[in-house]
C-alpha cells in the first residue's frame, strides 16, 4: 500500500478543513460573547421560570437550559452544578441539553453542509423539550 | 471580552488540528483499502454506506469537530441532499455522545438513559422522515 500520497491527501483536506471550520465558527464565539453581555439570557430565562414544572425541575433550571441552548453546555453545567438537583432532575436536563445545544455554533455548521438548518433547528428544540416532559413523566 | 472570543478561537483551532487530521489522514488510509464503496441503503434509515462515515464520525466525535468531515465527505461522494438532511437529522439529535453525556454523569445523571433515548430518538425520527418524505431537505 502507498504511504505518501494518502498522507499527503489527508494533511491537505485536514487543514482546508479546519481552515473552513475556523471562519465559520470564530464569528459564533463573537456572536456569543456579546449574547453573554447583553443579559439576554437572563431575560429569556426568566421569562421560562414560571414553566420549568412541566419537566418537573425547579424555576432555577430555566437559567442552566437558556445557557445550554445558546451557549454550550459547559455554560449549562456551570450554572446546574451549585444548584445540587437530584439524579432525576439533571438527567432530565441531560436528556433536553444532549438532543438540543450550541445553537449559536452549530446552527451555522449545519447550515454549511447545505441541508435545512432551520428546519432542523426546529426539530432540535422540538424534540428537546417532548423529551423532557416524557422522561419526566416516566420517571417516577 | 473579545479578548475572550479570540482566545477561544485559537483554543478552537488548535484542537480541530490535533482532531481533524488524524480523522482526515487515516480516512484516506481507509478509502485506500476500499471501504466506502457502494451505494445500497444499509440500514432502515435511508443512509448508504458512504454516508457512514460522516455519520459515525458525528455521532462519536460531535458536530462541532465532526462537521468539516462531515462536509468533505457530503462533497467527495456525491450525497443527495435528501441523504445529507438525513445524516444532518440523526447528527442533530445524537452526536457526541460520550461527551456530552459524561459531563451530566459526573454531577450525577444517568448516562445510560441519556444515550439510549437520544439514539432511539435519532433513528425513529430520521426513519420518519425517510418513509414519510415529508420533508426533502
Amino acid at each position: 500500500m502507498e504511504i505518501g500520497k494518502p498522507l499527503q491527501r489527508g494533511l491537505t483536506n485536514g487543514l482546508s478543513i479546519t481552515f473552513m471550520m475556523v471562519k465559520v465558527i470564530v464569528p459564533c464565539y463573537i456572536a456569543i460573547e456579546i449574547i453573554k453581555h447583553s443579559g439576554l439570557i437572563d431575560i429569556i430565562s426568566r421569562a421560562c421560570t414560571p414553566f420549568m414544572s412541566i419537566f418537573g425541575l425547579p424555576g432555577e433550571a430555566a437559567l442552566c437550559l437558556v445557557a445550554g441552548y445558546i451557549i454550550n453546555i459547559y455554560a449549562a453545567i456551570a450554572v446546574l452544578t451549585p444548584l445540587g438537583l437530584p439524579a432525576k432532575d439533571v438527567t432530565v436536563i441531560a436528556l433536553m441539553l444532549g438532543i438540543c445545544h450550541s445553537l449559536t455554533i452549530e446552527t451555522p455548521i449545519t447550515k454549511k453542509t447545505g441541508a435545512n438548518a432551520s428546519l432542523l433547528l426546529l426539530v432540535r428544540i422540538a424534540l428537546s423539550l417532548f423529551s423532557g416532559v416524557v422522561l419526566h413523566l416516566l420517571w417516577k | 471580552m473579545i479578548l475572550n472570543a479570540l482566545r477561544d478561537s485559537l483554543w478552537l483551532t488548535v484542537k480541530l488540528l490535533l482532531i481533524i487530521l488524524p480523522l482526515t489522514i487515516s480516512y484516506e488510509f481507509l478509502k485506500e483499502r476500499g471501504l466506502f464503496r457502494g451505494t445500497k441503503p444499509f440500514f432502515f434509515v435511508g443512509i448508504t454506506r458512504p454516508g457512514l462515515l460522516p455519520l459515525v464520525t458525528g455521532v462519536i466525535i460531535g458536530l462541532t469537530y465532526g462537521a468539516g468531515v462531515i462536509i468533505h465527505a457530503i462533497k467527495e461522494h456525491k450525497l443527495g441532499k435528501r441523504e445529507v438532511f438525513l445524516i444532518l437529522l440523526f447528527l442533530s439529535v445524537c452526536h457526541a455522545i460520550f461527551e456530552d453525556t459524561l459531563l451530566f454523569v459526573v454531577i450525577g445523571a444517568n448516562g445510560l438513559i441519556v444515550v439510549v433515548a437520544r439514539l432511539i430518538l435519532a433513528a425513529v425520527f430520521t426513519y420518519l422522515a425517510y418513509r414519510s418524505r415529508l420533508f426533502e431537505g
